[in-house]
């Protein structure tokens, strides 16, 4: 197992801006198109424990708990003239930073790891939500260029400031 | 300018001279506003029964959960003679947070500030150098923990602050047949910890939604048709409204198109139902319900996955200020259901109903900016219509007690849960 090369360091960081933009311009079915068929995409509900606990973050009990057939369907359903969560839409932007890349499982894998910071606001109020969070994403290449296979977000409240979570991560 | 409290008082008594809800009134600033905020943590956070936790989130002894009683910080713990305890989370000493986890297992606790030191029961136990410096006859039992009474229900832990209020059972009254559905159908269990975000709106709102507003299902959530989770727009019309006393209400969804709920467990829920329970939840399509003051549940069925399935989930829509609620949401699943119809149940739960749920997404908008208008001084006097189905008579026959009414799309349970809401109001004087 070798460190990735600075190319492909490079082909990473632009899979994850590229799909900032995605997500920050509404093109969600071309962020779908980024996915690979068998992508989970998951955000544990994060919990207030003692130091010693041995874990902080729940696997029985998830934010997001999707494979590619929900992701579908959350941006059909936005597609609707019925999706007043994000209709008008909210502004957005992922900020990605601290970027660390390790060999993934499989050949053709890598494991991602970034912080994400995410700006929303809506409406006619000044004020905005964030979302702070670490990704753990596993990234697979396809013919065509990098696929994200597996997205968990670690997200930085144990009570989300988010009045929902109508966005993706 | 300070204003007394008399004169508080005032405008709070002129806002509630304006609520009338057999006519089908109610003025919106009771949404927003902060006086009318403060007399509700009295009147009503300070007397009624107030869910905490369910009973199988503390399983042994010393397990607990932190929780609130309306603003209240209290620990949801089980003594190590078994019996579940809510205590104040608040040191008898300097009001010190004494628990600052959100769940664990211990028997004792200790405040971080001095190191006063509590049993699980309450009792306070240690005191760093009390003999040297409190004296020889400082009696400890006078500074335990403040206790809150508690009783459960169908697996359901409630608390009151109020040592004058009826048992719990007499508080639910006919809702219990109802929780029973929901709730003692089976062993249940609480699947993993709640999900908690919080959101700008009065805790009233979802409240009333869930109490009696089947209506905004048709345009709320008409996306739900066109993506073929439900079968069209009005799949929340039929069934049944019921107003079950003290403000409580729930809405039978029915008939369905088939059984809901895990075939393997039939058994099992006719074990633990009475037979005109166990013939309504073989035609049950959904049931969404609100004990008061602000309790919500919800047992939902979609089609997902290739199949229809049920998730029952519990909400608590708890007060932090007049126009700001935490949400705080439960799975709960039949502890003995197959495993496949768990895991689908559960992804159901979270697509539709969670924080991220397409369901809830669009109902935080409303409640949202509902109540955000309600604080314009213009809006805020304007009487909300809640009139519809003023003319309907309740129905005989209903295998559940309560008053009934055919067909979801009426506001009697918002009515009377707005009659219970005002004379609770105005019997704190």
């Amino acid at each position: 197992m070798s460190a990735p090369s600075p190319q492909t360091r490079e082909e990473v960081l632009e899979f994850l801006y590229r799909e900032a933009e995605l997500l920050d311009t509404g093109r969600l079915e071309d962020w779908l198109a980024l996915l690979t068929d068998d992508v989970q995409y998951r955000m544990p509900v994060r919990l207030t424990r003692e130091r010693t606990s041995p874990t902080d973050r729940s696997d029985q009990m998830q934010f997001f708990w999707d494979d590619r057939a929900t992701l579908e369907l959350r941006v059909r359903r936005l597609r609707t003239d019925f999706a007043w969560a994000e209709d008008p839409p909210s502004r957005t932007r992922h900020f990605v930073s601290n970027v660390r890349i390790a060999p993934g499982g499989g050949a053709d894998e890598l494991d991602v790891r970034a912080y994400v910071l995410v700006y929303r606001n809506r409406g006619d109020t000044a004020g905005y939500e964030l979302i702070s969070g670490e990704r753990r994403d596993l990234l697979r290449r396809v013919a065509g260029g990098w696929r994200l296979a597996r997205r968990e977000v670690i997200i930085d409240q144990a009570s989300l400031a988010n009045q929902n979570l109508a966005i993706f991560v | 300018m300070a204003v007394s409290r008399t004169e508080q008082r005032g405008r709070v008594d002129s806002l509630l001279a304006q609520v009338h809800p057999e006519q089908g009134e109610i003025p919106a600033a009771i949404f927003s506003d902060p006086d009318v905020y403060r007399l509700e943590q009295d009147a009503i956070f300070s007397r009624c029964w107030l869910f905490v936790a369910h009973e199988s989130e503390v399983p042994s002894p010393g397990d607990y959960v932190t929780r609130y009683m309306g603003e209240h910080p209290v620990i949801v713990t089980r003594d190590e003679h078994g019996k579940i305890q809510v205590l104040l989370n608040v040191c008898r000493h300097r009001g010190m947070r004494i628990c600052r986890a959100d769940l664990g297992n211990a028997s004792h606790f200790r405040c971080p500030y001095h190191g006063f030191t509590y049993k699980n029961d309450g009792e306070l136990i240690g005191i760093p150098f009390q003999k040297e410096i409190y004296g020889d006859d400082f009696d400890k039992s006078r500074f335990g923990l403040v206790k809150a009474r508690s009783e459960s229900y169908a697996g359901l832990i409630f608390a009151t602050w109020n040592e004058q209020a009826d048992s719990l059972r007499t508080y639910l009254g006919p809702m219990t047949w109802y929780l029973d559905l929901l709730a003692g159908r089976a062993e249940m269990e609480v699947v993993g910890p709640p999900m908690r975000h919080e959101l700008a709106a009065n805790w009233k709102l979802p409240s009333e939604n869930f109490v009696g507003d089947a209506y905004h299902t048709l345009h709320t959530h008409a996306s739900m048709a066109e993506i073929g989770l439900t079968p069209s727009a009005k799949w929340a019309k039929d069934g049944y409204q019921v107003s079950a006393g003290n403000g409580h209400g729930v809405m039978v969804g029915t008939p369905a198109a088939k059984f809901i709920f895990a075939d393997e467990l039939l058994p099992t829920f006719e074990r633990h139902l009475r037979p005109e329970q166990f013939a309504l939840l073989k035609s049950l399509a959904n049931m969404p319900g609100t004990v008061f003051p602000n309790l919500s549940f919800l047992v939902s069925a979609i089609t997902f996955k290739g199949r229809l399935i049920s998730h029952t989930e519990l909400f608590l829509w708890r007060p932090i200020a007049p126009d700001r609620i935490e949400e705080c949401t439960w799975l709960l699943m039949e502890r003995d259901a197959p495993q496949d119809w768990k895991d689908i149940s559960r992804q159901a739960y979270i697509l539709t109903f969670g924080t991220s749920g397409i369901f809830s997404q669009d109902d935080t908008e409303n409640f949202t900016a509902i109540t955000r208008n309600s604080r314009s001084t213009i809006a805020g006097r304007l009487s909300f219509l809640y009139e519809m189905g003023r003319g309907t008579t309740p129905i005989r026959g209903f295998a559940g007690p309560g008053t009934v009414y055919e067909g979801k799309y009426n506001e009697a349970n918002a009515r009377a849960y707005y009659r219970r809401w005002l004379d609770l109001m105005e019997a704190a004087g």
